[in-house]
């Protein structure tokens, strides 16, 4: 149900991305497609900004890429982490976690009174 | 330059093309994935493009996202290159200052250059427009000077031109305007003159062939220039329909040129001729011709044609054997006389700029030693070799935008120093100024700067051994001996360079001087000379007696005048201005000889006392004089020149001669032999000359000098005062011979001055270069030079060691450019005069003024390493 899908929130399409592909090299059509399996389809990823932030990562260097023969015998692009890919997903997952641990905190704290 | 925009330009291709494949791979994909669904291709192909939000919107944003990323890291480089060199202010000062100045002196002299040669003429299609001149086979070379019917035959059989004209004059004329005499620069056009200039009138209507006059009949229509109708009517319209009197022929002003038209030279009035009237011979040449090429005529066909014209006519006419014809860029004829001298001063001017950069090269090589660690460190933490070069690339880049932007501003000052410096007859010189050409030359140079004197340190330092730079740790590492090699190999190329400056300008002054010493034959010192112009009808005989007349009695009255101590005339006074063209000389009793092997000389037409007034000796014979009248047998002089060529041992008094063209001329029979004389340029051999007393033909307008002991000004006021109460309608215009002496010399004497100046910067540069290596080295040597002290080393043998290291770069530097500048010599030659271009003098000249630069540059060095310390060097390692 469409409805049931939320937007991703701002700024953390880049973070969904690394992590997606710290799992294994994609192109970008299968980032699209990981991304929505693994968030069970409540995620809704807007295509149109996938392509702007795999090239903006790209540019910081957190990926890679190169053209390779996908699934279906095309050439595709394949976006790959780089270390510094990698230490920056590291980065972001720990600020994400106190983020939400906080913010789960909080909630908690009003649901008591 | 083009190639880096090109690896720019296929760079983003290539981006965009990979771009476009991925965006249509993910289309691809979502379609097929859509149809398994179970849609219809179309619509797949629809909602496949709404969920990506539209195929050009992606490219757009993803677009952005690499500009975005380039402008935040230029903005962080240059952010970062400011910081860094106003952090050491003391190098960005220096360096700026070299480079501003540099530059400055490169964009003066280029936007001059950009001016007189190579912007195209301001008229209508100028690149079509030629000079058509005269070849002579005999001595192959081209001359302006052609006869009329040379150019009619010209005309009617060429099919290249959509215009071919005649003109001569342009000269100082005299013409009266209202009640007064002034003189103008009047020209004799042809009918299709101001066509082939593309030109029309600003007021009233240009020359049209109805204008011009039948053969004996004078002209009776005038153009003037623009400038002229506003001085002496007030405006181009109130000019229209006005009189002037132009020697004694009377005619109306029909037509007023465009603001700016003064071709010929700087014409005022512009009078119709037939190119017959004044010469129907061949070996007569007094015209000049220009053309404009038809469209599809291009110059080597035009250049082909005419030479077949030419060679035609040198078949079927005697006189015009040695003759054919030849086309010129009419650009390349006017600017001709300048041009070799203004790429010298180019060449000059970049030489420095070269060494400039060579400075701050060295300056930066020194900077990045001193960063070693600052660079490693940021190597260290991930920086690219790419990155940590372009951030040395923007630094440098800043400098040379910032000095470039100050010297463009410098320059627009010192463009009129150099033009206020250059001779007075170049021309269009005075509309030098900065524009969108100059500009673009101006950040060219900047950017090339920024690439001579950024990229090698850049290059360099961006090769650091890593852990080695950090393990040594102090600010002084290892950039060490690449460096020092690299250091040092700009020092000898800046003296090399400045060698070959500063042997150039040797040369210059030397021939300079000698120039100015040259023995010209006459004095110049205390001659007044005044302009005068009697205008007469040349075909009134009672009228040119009457002009006679008037130049004896203005004579005798000025030679009477206290303080003068003689006085004469002479109809055309050479100095600085185009020699008369030489005549064919028949002597009696000799066969004539065939056209092109007969004896040549000028002719000149003098008073009494000419001689003597100049101080120009008499080798034997008499002076003309008050007997030699109209009625007494033709008497002539001649100079050492043709005494010697055409009467050799023998002597020439009493041979009779006869020249021009008129062989019905009564013949002259020579009554004395002078000195040489050079008058056009000293660095020419004097030409043979005759000299025919004015007061035996009908004579001409003259000249008159005096030789006094009086103020020139003074003297100018009396005579101006004598001549108006003998003729009120004689214009007068006063100069003195030295002043005339000296604007003949403008050409050599503005190479010198600018080279001169030139050099001299060099050398300082140099000096500065050979001083900052050594101060660097001493400082690296430091350790090394405390720890030979401490070991008992004394100062006299410290010394000697960084001199000698000084040295030893200077002598290389030295001979590479000795080496150089003799090889260059040659190509000088045409520019020197009695000095060879192996002038033994000015290179053993070059060789003691730089020596001693560097000498004293390598002492202060010296001085500060024998100073040093031992204890305090070592306690603080």
């Amino acid at each position: 149900m469409p409805s049931a899908r939320f937007p991703i929130p701002q700024g953390t399409l880049d973070m969904l991305v690394l992590h997606v592909l710290s799992l294994e090299a994609a192109h970008g059509y299968a980032v699209a497609q990981r991304v929505q399996q693994i968030s069970r389809e409540t995620v809704r990823v807007n295509q149109g900004s996938l392509y702007p932030a795999l090239h903006r990562l790209e540019q910081k260097r957190w990926l890679k890429s190169e053209w390779r023969r996908s699934e279906t015998g095309r050439d595709a692009k394949f976006y790959a982490l780089t270390r510094a890919g990698r230490q920056q997903l590291a980065r972001e997952k720990a600020s994400w976690d106190q983020l939400s641990a906080a913010v789960r905190l909080i909630f908690n704290e009003g649901a008591k009174a | 330059m083009t190639k880096l925009l090109n690896l720019f330009r296929r760079r983003r291709d290539r981006l965009e093309r990979d771009l476009d494949r991925e965006l249509r791979y993910h289309i691809d994909r979502r379609v097929e994935d859509l149809i398994k669904d179970g849609l219809g291709e179309p619509e797949a192909q629809r909602r496949a493009s709404i969920e990506l939000g539209g195929v050009p919107q992606v490219q757009e944003a993803v677009r952005d996202t690499w500009i975005w990323r380039w402008l935040d890291e230029l903005l962080r480089d240059v952010r970062f290159a400011m910081r860094s060199l106003t952090r050491s202010w003391g190098f960005t000062a220096g360096a700026g200052t070299v480079l501003a100045l540099t530059i400055s002196a490169n964009v003066a002299i280029f936007s001059v250059v950009n001016t007189v040669l190579l912007q195209p003429l301001a008229y209508p299609d100028a690149e079509r427009l030629v000079s058509v001149e005269t070849w002579w086979t005999n001595t192959g070379r081209a001359s302006q000077d052609v006869s009329g019917p040379d150019f009619l035959d010209w005309q009617a059989e060429n099919d290249v031109f959509e215009q071919l004209a005649a003109y001569f004059g342009g000269n100082e004329t005299p013409v009266i305007v209202g009640d007064r005499a002034v003189f103008a620069n009047s020209g004799y056009v042809s009918a299709g003159f101001f066509a082939v200039f593309g030109q029309s009138a600003s007021a009233g209507r240009l020359l049209t062939q109805d204008d011009v006059p039948a053969e004996p009949a004078p002209a009776t229509a005038a153009v003037v220039a623009h400038h002229w109708a506003a001085t002496h009517f007030g405006s181009d319209r109130d000019a229209i329909g006005k009189l002037i009197t132009v020697y004694g022929d009377t005619m109306e002003i029909v037509g007023v040129a465009t603001p700016g038209f003064r071709y010929p030279g700087s014409t005022d009035v512009w009078l119709p001729m037939r190119p017959t009237n004044h010469a129907p011979n061949r070996s007569d040449h007094p015209y000049q011709s220009v053309g404009k090429l038809k469209e599809e005529a291009d110059l080597t066909r035009a250049q082909a044609q005419m030479r077949a014209i030419g060679d035609a006519l040198a078949g079927q006419y005697p006189e015009n054997r040695f003759k054919t014809a030849t086309v010129i860029p009419l650009q390349q004829r006017l600017t001709g006389s300048l041009e070799a001298t203004l790429w010298v001063l180019m060449s000059a001017v970049g030489v420095v700029w070269l060494i400039g950069c060579a400075n701050i090269a060295n300056l930066l090589l020194a900077r990045a030693a001193g960063r070693t660690r600052e660079i490693a460190l940021r190597a260290a933490l991930g920086a690219g070799r790419v990155r940590v070069m372009r951030q040395l690339l923007t630094e440098s880049c800043v400098l040379a935008g910032g000095a470039g932007l100050a010297g463009l501003l410098l320059a627009s000052l010192l463009v009129q120093e150099v033009v206020a410096l250059s001779p007075a007859n170049v021309p269009r010189i005075d509309d030098a100024r900065i524009d969108t050409t100059v500009l673009g030359f101006a950040l060219g140079l900047s950017l090339v700067s920024t690439a001579l004197f950024g990229l090698v340190p850049a290059l360099h330092a961006s090769r650091l051994d890593l852990s080695n730079a950090l393990k040594q740790g102090g600010s002084k590492a290892t950039a060490s001996r690449a460096g020092a090699r690299l250091r040092s190999v700009l020092v000898v190329a800046e003296v090399a360079l400045s060698v070959i400056l500063l042997a150039t300008a040797g040369l210059l002054v030397r021939s300079f001087l000698a120039l100015q010493q040259v023995d010209l034959g006459f004095t110049t010192d205390r001659v007044l000379v005044a302009y005068t112009e009697y205008a007469v009808r040349d075909d009134v005989t009672e009228d040119l007696w009457t002009r006679s007349r008037f130049y004896a009695d203005v004579l005798d009255r000025l030679r009477n005048v206290p303080g003068v101590s003689a006085a004469s005339g002479v109809a055309y006074l050479g100095m600085g201005r185009e020699p008369r063209s030489p005549r064919d000389v028949y002597i009696q009793g000799r066969p004539e000889g065939r056209p092109g092997e007969r004896p040549q000389a000028e002719y000149h037409a003098i008073t009494a006392d000419y001689f003597k007034t100049l101080e120009i000796p008499v080798r034997a014979g008499r002076d003309f004089d008050p007997t030699d009248t109209p009625e007494r047998p033709r008497v002539a002089i001649v100079n050492e020149t043709l005494a010697r060529t055409a009467f050799p041992r023998e002597s020439p008094i009493g041979r009779r001669i006869q020249t021009g063209t008129n062989r019905k001329a009564a013949w002259m029979e020579i009554v004395g032999v002078v000195g040489d004389t050079r008058w056009q340029d000293p660095s020419q051999p004097a030409r043979a000359v005759i000299y025919a007393a004015s007061t035996q033909g009908a004579g001409n307008s003259l000249s008159i000098l005096a030789r006094t002991s009086l103020d020139s000004q003074a003297l100018a006021g009396t005579l101006r005062t004598l001549l108006h109460d003998a003729n009120p309608t004689v214009p007068v215009k006063f100069e003195t011979m030295d002043e005339l002496f000296d604007s003949a010399l403008a050409y050599p004497r503005f190479r010198t001055q600018v080279i001169g100046l030139f050099a001299s910067v060099a050398v300082v540069l140099a000096a500065v270069g050979i001083f900052s290596v050594l101060a660097y080295l001493v400082g690296q040597r430091t350790r090394e030079l405390a720890v030979r002290r401490a070991l008992g080393a004394r100062t006299v043998d410290v010394i000697p060691l960084i001199i000698g290291q000084g040295l030893r770069l200077v002598a290389i530097g030295l001979v590479l450019g000795l080496a150089g500048a003799l090889t260059l010599a040659r190509l000088m030659t045409g520019f020197l005069f009695e000095i060879s271009p192996w002038d033994v003098g000015t290179y053993l000249g070059t060789i003691a003024v730089l020596g001693g630069a560097a000498l004293l540059a390598t002492l202060v060095p010296a001085i500060r390493a024998a100073a040093i310390a031992p204890l305090v060097v070592l306690q603080q390692e």
